[in-house]
């Protein structure tokens, strides 16, 4: 089990493309955030099973390997989870109707294209969330 | 002695009297012989006198005669000549028409060879073109006015499984049933070929897919053209041309996949600018000079255009494919209207316009996907503001119509559209004439994708506009539900 170093919030950035990965990393630490980074679903599924204090998930669609980012939503997601309630953004550039319907059937706190916004507004949307959680 | 002398003597004397008596009577038979033959004389004095006259009379007329006979030799002299001219001439004609005949015998020949060479020719053509309407790669049917087919090819036998004689002088819409695309058979009524038998100019439903249905009740999509036969400017028939577009389906299915990856692919390097840039400007990696920012503003700046380009042809490839399903609910135009305008005061302000809202006091909430509106809205607005001029007069307001329709309208005193391009102003990719040298951002992709979405909506949208007088969009929206998975703008 990796204990958590500090009392900051901890975000997991599951994202596949590296630079887009970094640039996250860097956005998120420099608001105030710890960051523990993922690049496929298994991978990102692991740290949720290693690290307990994860408060946060910066999800992205399509990912190494052949899961993509629904297949670790349901999982997190499905009825006997422990991390139910834990806030997923999904912040993805395929933005097509089934998929979007699919992440908030299942319960995601947020869908966002990644062309269409800025680092600051998702970060914000991600501090908002955990200022005041909403069911 | 005397006595008988005397005797003698008076005998003779006697004698000589008698003799001259005879000779009397003798000179008098001759005198009077001469008498007749004096009266002979002159009768034949007489006659030959006639004669002599006659003669004379012959003569003179001998002399007329023979001048006569000399004027006409003279004539005949001339005829003659004139004869012996007109055969030459004869002679000449006849040679002419010798050459003719032999010309004209040749050229039969020819001719004759020609036209056995073009016969054969057509022939050749005939069996060609029966051979290239039999391998036409599409269904091909024809029938007479009545609708009874008439001809079909070897497509049509191969893809509905009907042979030529099964089905010649049969009606064609009873022989092979249409299905729409939720496997409702299309009535008589509604059928092309009946409607173009009735007088509609020309049907193309190649953006209209249907089904036929085989002669084994099997089913295939096909798009097809109908165009009536006419001959001296009667309807004698209809020639329906169709393919199998199950090939197509599986591509516009391979399209949708590639709007996806291509969205994914194309999004992904803009958002690394995007947000490196982002981080740079905002500071996040370090202070940056004033000159530095501002470069980093245009690579900002020239990123979202991109981005935004990218988003506009996928949204054009959502209304093509019919993917474009907006989610409508109550929405509130007033609200959406207002907010847009607002969205937009910078632009507004820098070119100095002067914008006003007219909302009508009753404008009830519409059944519309709001996110949709806000597009149709946002690119009739910008246009406005693009295309009218520093210090012109831009006017949005909000009406209802007597058939309870919302419209919205937008007025601008701006370049307006030249005539003869209205028809195009909606097409894909067109930009007029008089406003690319003034504007280089725009797409052309605008108002096609605001018509678009406000004809799938079971909307309309149209204008009016004079060229640098400015011009006014109108748009009309239903109050209620929309038509659901309504049809393309571009669908016939």
């Amino acid at each position: 089990m990796i204990k958590k170093p500090t009392n900051k919030k901890v975000v997991l950035v599951i994202e596949d493309e590296r630079p887009l990965l970094q640039v996250i990393e860097a956005k998120l630490t420099g608001a105030g955030f710890d960051v523990i980074s993922a690049r496929t679903v298994d991978q990102g599924l692991h740290y949720m099973e290693e690290v307990d204090t994860i408060d946060a998930v910066w999800l992205d669609h399509y990912l190494f390997g052949d899961k993509t980012g629904l297949d670790f939503v349901a999982k997190l997601k499905s009825s006997d989870s422990k991390w139910k309630h834990l806030p997923i953004f999904v912040v993805s550039n395929t933005a097509s109707k089934d998929n979007l319907r699919s992440y908030i059937r299942l319960g995601v706190s947020k869908y966002s294209v990644k062309a269409d916004h800025k680092l600051e507004e998702m970060t914000q949307d991600i501090k908002d969330f955990l200022d005041s959680p909403q069911e | 002695m005397s006595t008988s002398n005397d005797k003698k003597t008076i005998a003779t004397s006697a004698s000589i009297a008698r003799k001259l008596e005879v000779l009397a009577q003798e000179k008098e038979t001759a005198r009077q012989k001469l008498v007749v033959t004096a009266k002979k004389l002159a009768a034949t004095a007489k006659e030959n006198e006639s004669i002599r006259r006659k003669l004379v009379e012959t003569a003179k007329q001998l002399a007329v005669t023979a001048k006569e006979k000399e004027v006409a030799r003279r004539k005949l002299v001339v005829t003659a000549k004139r004869l012996a001219v007109t055969a030459e001439e004869k002679e000449s004609t006849r040679r002419k028409l010798v050459v003719t005949a032999k010309e004209l015998k040749r050229l039969y020949g020819t001719l004759e060879k020609k036209v056995l060479r073009r016969t054969k020719d057509l022939e050749h053509i005939r069996s060609r073109n029966e051979a290239i309407l039999t391998s036409i790669g599409d269904g091909l049917v024809v029938v007479d006015k009545e609708g009874k087919i008439s001809y079909i090819n070897k497509s049509f036998e191969e893809m509905l499984g009907w042979k030529t004689q099964e089905i010649i002088g049969k009606s064609m819409v009873e022989v092979v049933p249409r299905e729409d695309l939720h496997g409702v058979e299309v009535s008589f009524k509604e059928r092309i070929l009946t409607q173009v038998l009735a007088g509609q100019k020309f049907v193309a439903d190649l953006t209209n897919p249907f089904y036929y249905i085989r002669k084994d009740k099997s089913r295939f999509p096909a798009s097809s053209i109908v165009a009536p036969v006419i001959l001296n400017k009667k309807i004698v028939g209809a020639v329906e041309v169709f393919r199998d577009i199950t090939k197509e389906k599986g591509i516009d299915k391979a399209k949708t996949e590639f709007v996806s990856l291509a969205s994914h692919q194309l999004r992904t390097p803009l958002s690394t600018v995007n947000w490196y840039s982002e981080m740079l400007l905002t500071g996040d990696v370090g202070e940056i000079s004033a000159e530095q920012k501002m470069y980093l503003e245009e690579i900002y700046k020239g990123n979202q255009r991109m981005v935004d380009l990218v988003n506009t042809l996928l949204d054009v490839s959502r209304i093509e494919l019919g993917t474009f399903d907006g989610e409508s609910k109550p929405t509130n135009i007033v609200g959406l209207v207002e907010s847009v305008v607002d969205e937009q005061k910078l632009q507004v302000a820098e070119k100095k316009l002067k914008i006003s809202c007219i909302f009508a006091v009753n404008i009830p909430l519409i059944q519309v996907d709001p996110k949709l509106l806000r597009m149709v809205i946002q690119n009739l607005l910008s246009n406005s503001i693009k295309y009218t001029p520093e210090r012109g007069r831009i006017e949005v307001a909000l009406l209802l119509d007597d058939k309870k329709n919302v419209i919205f309208k937008i007025t601008d005193t701006g370049y307006g559209i030249p005539k003869n391009q209205y028809d195009k102003i909606f097409t894909k990719l067109f930009r007029a004439d008089n406003v690319i040298g003034k504007d280089t951002e725009g797409t052309g992709l605008g108002l096609y994708i605001a018509k678009s979405i406000v004809e799938q909506s079971g909307g309309k949208l149209w204008f009016e506009s004079e060229e640098n007088k400015g011009s006014t969009f109108y748009a009309s929206l239903q109050i209620g539900k929309p038509k659901k998975n309504g049809v393309p703008a571009n669908g016939t």
